[in-house]
């Protein structure tokens, strides 16, 4: 074994994202150091998946990476009132239904109602 | 921006309670810290495989034997998740994983005392899972809270983890209480071996110059003197309950201070064991450690080669 050449070894480091089920998408679960893609891939389910289970790994050369920047909060500012984009600025609905003696519906609702069994089979 | 508005600014943002990112600015003292804190952290999580590593071929049976080699795969993925975190942070200072791993094998960074001593019985392999990893999540759990994203991130992770080997230690220290006569005197002998060690793990009462400035930084929120009561609180009473006895005739709640009064270990000792790698197994572990990186050279450069054969194709 060749012990005189101690050159340093650098791996790549890899982003790692795992998804759960097909139903998920990719989650990033943090980064590993590999030699190749491969490496990446295998030691990504040695650290990320030890006890959960996936159906799909991706690994991702960090350098290919492009994000934006943590010190830049103005990138994500919301100067605006975005209310009328979301569930929460429509609750006066149910003040309104309750004039046709009606209760306001949520997708909640509907999502319950189609995963109950149909009649004929109870 | 001057020095002294960037260092302004950096302190607004972590009173604001925002986390900081590996490519964020940061003051220097900041990242020599955090590489301190968790190098420190991930080199114990690779020693701390040694004493359990030892129990694998020994394990009673191969339930427990399975449960061993699963600690002990955990304890490695855990030193390579926070490696990883520390090389982000050391690579400014011209630090490389290469240089984190060989701190350690030629002395240069310390690692927990508790992963120096011996571990002679099964009792032990049962008090390293129960009272040592019951440790070390006090600890790691009052670091989620941490200034550095990175970091919360991994011991998110770490601490479930870190529970299972909690659930079981207590499943064989509960086996050994429920077992014979000579079990019971085993697993005492092992609490009075371990309770020194696991009273110096939390690290010195008075606050030093550097924990302040973690604390400062919230790199870190509690006092090690905090996080030491914390494990009275929650492990004296479970220790009495299985009619252990607690090596420390002193040990005593006062009520008026609200905190347990203890004998304290003996501080000379350990610091030297942990300075100079002077504990019963220090050595032996560091040496195992040095020829697992070095006989394997080999493999991590042939690996290189290969990875670089397979992007020309």
């Amino acid at each position: 074994m060749n012990h005189g050449d101690s050159g340093r070894i650098q791996y790549d480091v890899f982003e790692v994202f795992v998804q759960k089920t097909q139903a998920d998408p990719h989650v990033h679960m943090g980064s590993v150091v590999a030699p190749s893609p491969d490496m990446a891939l295998h030691t990504a389910r040695e650290n990320f998946l030890r006890r959960e289970s996936g159906v799909n790994i991706w690994v991702v050369p960090r350098r290919e990476v492009t994000a934006t920047p943590y010190d830049d909060p103005d990138y994500f500012a919301r100067e605006m009132d975005r209310k009328y984009r979301e569930v929460s600025g429509y609750s006066e609905n149910g003040r309104l239904w309750k004039m046709y003696r009606e209760k306001a519906m949520h997708l909640d609702d509907i999502v319950r109602d189609l995963e109950e069994k149909p009649l004929r089979d109870r | 921006m001057t020095e002294e508005e960037r260092q302004a600014r950096f302190m607004e943002r972590l009173e604001r309670g925002e986390k900081i990112e590996a490519t964020d600015w940061m003051p220097d003292e900041y990242r020599r810290l955090l590489l301190k804190l968790i190098h420190m952290h991930g080199v114990s999580e690779i020693m701390g495989a040694f004493p359990e590593k030892e129990w694998v071929p020994r394990a009673p049976t191969l339930k427990r034997k399975l449960a061993m080699m699963a600690k002990v795969q955990d304890e490695m993925g855990h030193g390579q998740l926070l490696l990883r975190v520390a090389e982000d942070i050391a690579a400014p200072l011209g630090k490389t994983r290469e240089d984190l791993v060989t701190d350690l094998i030629d002395g240069r960074v310390k690692f927990h005392n508790v992963f120096h001593m011996e571990a002679p019985t099964w009792a032990d392999a049962g008090v390293i899972g129960w009272l040592v990893d019951g440790a070390a999540i006090i600890n790691q759990a009052a670091l989620l809270e941490t200034s550095y994203g990175p970091y919360a991130r991994v011991l998110k992770r770490i601490c479930a983890e870190e529970s299972f080997h909690m659930q079981h230690g207590e499943n064989i220290i509960l086996a050994l209480t429920g077992g014979t006569d000579e079990q019971r005197r085993m697993l005492q002998d092992a609490v009075n071996r371990w309770w020194e060690s696991l009273l110096f793990f939390f690290g010195p009462v008075e606050v030093t110059e550097a924990a302040r400035k973690m604390i400062q930084y919230k790199i870190r929120t509690k006092t090690n003197e905090e996080l030491r009561q914390q494990f009275f609180n929650k492990y004296v009473p479970r220790i009495r309950s299985l009619g252990l006895t607690i090596p420390d005739p002193d040990l005593r709640y006062d009520e008026k201070e609200k905190r347990w009064r203890f004998t304290p270990p003996d501080w000379k000792r350990f610091s030297e064991i942990v300075r100079f790698n002077r504990g019963p197994k220090s050595r032996d572990r560091i040496r195992l450690r040095r020829f697992a990186h070095e006989e394997q050279r080999w493999v991590r450069k042939a690996m290189v080669r290969s990875g670089a054969a397979q992007s020309v194709v």
